[in-house]
């Protein structure tokens, strides 16, 4: 038996050592210099001087999170708002209004970016964070109102019912007494946005015209396709992008788990 | 407050509360799905479309690109069964709870929060000439064998395959511990006592009350491989060498904004959609032929 189990701690180890080795690569490069990295001996701090020349770091961090909070704050007023609607006030209307939203994720984004693009182009959106930020709601909304719908059924009609009967108003009981309660459901929808947003490469790099407003991963992307071959600034650059989603991960793991096996259902 | 009222109350407030996101996702999303059905049947020359009918769909059908490019879609779909199996190994070591798996399961999952981007660039040194890859093998000693992966069109492929096996294993070990922590291990001893060895248990015990996982699994990993892989192109391959991992949704990009060819480019997303919503519908019906 414990011969079984060590068996098992020694690939869980391996294994781990393929998972992390991205991680010891991007460190360890990045503390190179470019000669250093071409076989030279030794580490340095020069790639991390090198890096704010090569790509305006700090500007486009604020871009990332300008563009992700804008995006997420959106979703939430959406989705927690429909999420109620569809679970709490059964009308007849309910299922069409539940297929119109949550359908709307059989919707790869490259079966809309074309005529999305030429749309946001025509309003003159392309050029400050308007346009990203939209889509990144747009696409965004139906996964977080079929998670935000599956915890408001969660919560007792009964609740709801007698708070109308005391004389609330639904949007009352809405604010008091259902949003207060699915914090658990909104911090999953925040994670898993802030993920998804945060790596984006198309929808930034189509819909952020003016380079001034580029995110962080589209710079890093925009730098990579550069022929740049200064592979130790970019490890450095990657490392800078990583890190706050890896922060993200390391504290709210548990609800990044919820709503990536939401989809499983009961 | 009476019955009726109430009810009406209610009607008021579901349209209230739930229009902003329909109509949100309606012009966003919905009538942009209907342009590109219009899009596709025009031609675009920066200005202004004019209606050229289904000759795009004909011109394309009939175009060998078109086809290279299906063909590298069904190749990575070779990758699947492997992005599932692995992580379901991994899972059942991991659903021992020996020393450290929670350690473990955090390291296991941390490549779901990093961008394809970050990984791509990583990947592409990893394959390359000096890269780790040919290190490993010449420790091994099959240095001989010194690959270039990325610069022949079948094994870009394959790199490209490969980094997205790895970058799914943390996304499917999650849905397979919350199945096994669904299982009824009561079964299990049953099984046991009616004399069933270890691999029948697997077979018959665990693996159907895993059913509805793995089904989840290969849906999302479809999905990821044909919809999610564009970043990881972008950076690793740029869709070459040749067309050899132009799949079809960096083809779309390719097509309406590298070459400016918007109405073929609607047509291809419009393909990626039929797919797509084809394998959502096929879903449906074996979830619904269950229950």
């Amino acid at each position: 038996m414990t011969f079984k189990k060590s068996v098992t701690f020694v690939s869980m180890l391996g294994f781990s050592l393929v998972m992390l080795y991205p991680f010891y690569f991007m460190i360890e490069t990045s503390f190179k210099s470019k000669e250093q990295f071409l076989g030279a001996p030794g580490h340095s701090l020069a790639s991390w001087r090198k890096l704010t020349s090569a790509m305006p770091v700090w500007a486009q961090l604020t871009n990332s999170i300008i563009v992700c909070a804008g995006a997420i704050i959106i979703i939430l007023i959406l989705s927690t708002l429909a999420g109620f609607s569809l679970a709490k006030t059964r009308f007849r209307g309910t299922p069409y209004f539940f297929l119109g939203i949550v359908g709307a994720m059989l919707i790869p984004l490259h079966s809309v970016i074309i005529p999305a693009y030429v749309n946001i182009s025509r309003l003159n959106l392309l050029s400050g964070y308007w346009g990203a930020i939209l889509m990144y709601a747009a696409l965004g909304v139906p996964f977080a109102t079929f998670l935000m719908t599956s915890y408001f059924r969660g919560l007792p009609d009964e609740l709801i019912e007698a708070s109308i009967v005391d004389g609330l108003s639904f949007a009352r009981v809405f604010l008091r007494i259902a949003l207060p309660l699915s914090i658990p459901a909104i911090a999953t929808v925040v994670v898993l946005q802030f993920i998804q947003i945060w790596c984006d490469l198309l929808v930034g790099l189509l819909f952020l015209q003016n380079p001034a407003n580029r995110t962080l991963t589209v710079g890093l992307g925009a730098l990579s396709a550069g022929r740049t071959t200064d592979i130790p600034v970019l490890m450095a650059g990657s490392l800078i992008s990583a890190l706050p989603a890896i922060i993200v991960y390391l504290i709210f793991q548990r609800q990044l788990v919820a709503g990536l096996t939401a989809g499983i259902g009961k | 407050m009476g019955k009726s009222a109430l009810q009406k109350e209610k009607s008021r407030t579901a349209l209230l509360f739930g229009i902003p996101a329909l109509l949100f996702v309606f012009f966003l999303l919905g009538i942009p799905i209907l342009q590109s059905i219009y899009y596709s049947m025009t031609k675009w020359n920066g200005l202004s479309t004019h209606w050229i009918g289904p000759s795009t769909y004909i011109k394309e059908f009939s175009n060998p690109i078109f086809w290279r490019v299906m063909q590298n879609n069904a190749l990575l779909l070779f990758s699947v069964p492997v992005a599932i199996v692995i992580p379901m190994g991994i899972a059942f070591l991991l659903n021992e709870h020996v020393y450290g798996w929670r350690f473990f399961r955090s390291v296991y999952f941390l490549p779901t929060a990093i961008s394809w981007v970050v990984i791509g660039m990583v990947s592409l040194r990893f394959f390359a000439q000096e890269g780790l890859l040919n290190d490993l093998l010449k420790g091994i000693g099959l240095g001989f064998i010194r690959t270039d992966l990325l610069s022949s069109e079948r094994g870009a492929l394959a790199a490209v395959a490969i980094t997205f096996i790895w970058s799914m294993v943390g996304t499917n070990i999650m849905i397979f511990l919350t199945g096994m922590a669904n299982l009824e291990i009561s079964l299990n001893e049953a099984g046991r006592l009616d004399g069933a060895n270890n691999y029948q248990i697997f077979r018959h015990i665990t693996l159907p009350q895993l059913k509805r996982f793995i089904q989840f699994s290969f849906v999302i990993t479809i999905i990821s491989a044909f919809t999610a892989l564009f970043s990881l192109i972008f950076v690793m391959t740029g869709g070459g060498p040749g067309f050899g991992t132009t799949t079809l949704e960096f083809f779309v990009y390719q097509s309406a904004f590298a070459k400016g060819d918007f109405g073929t480019g609607a047509m291809l997303g419009l393909i990626l959609f039929v797919i797509m919503a084809g394998l959502g519908v096929a879903q449906l019906a074996l979830t619904k032929s269950k229950d």
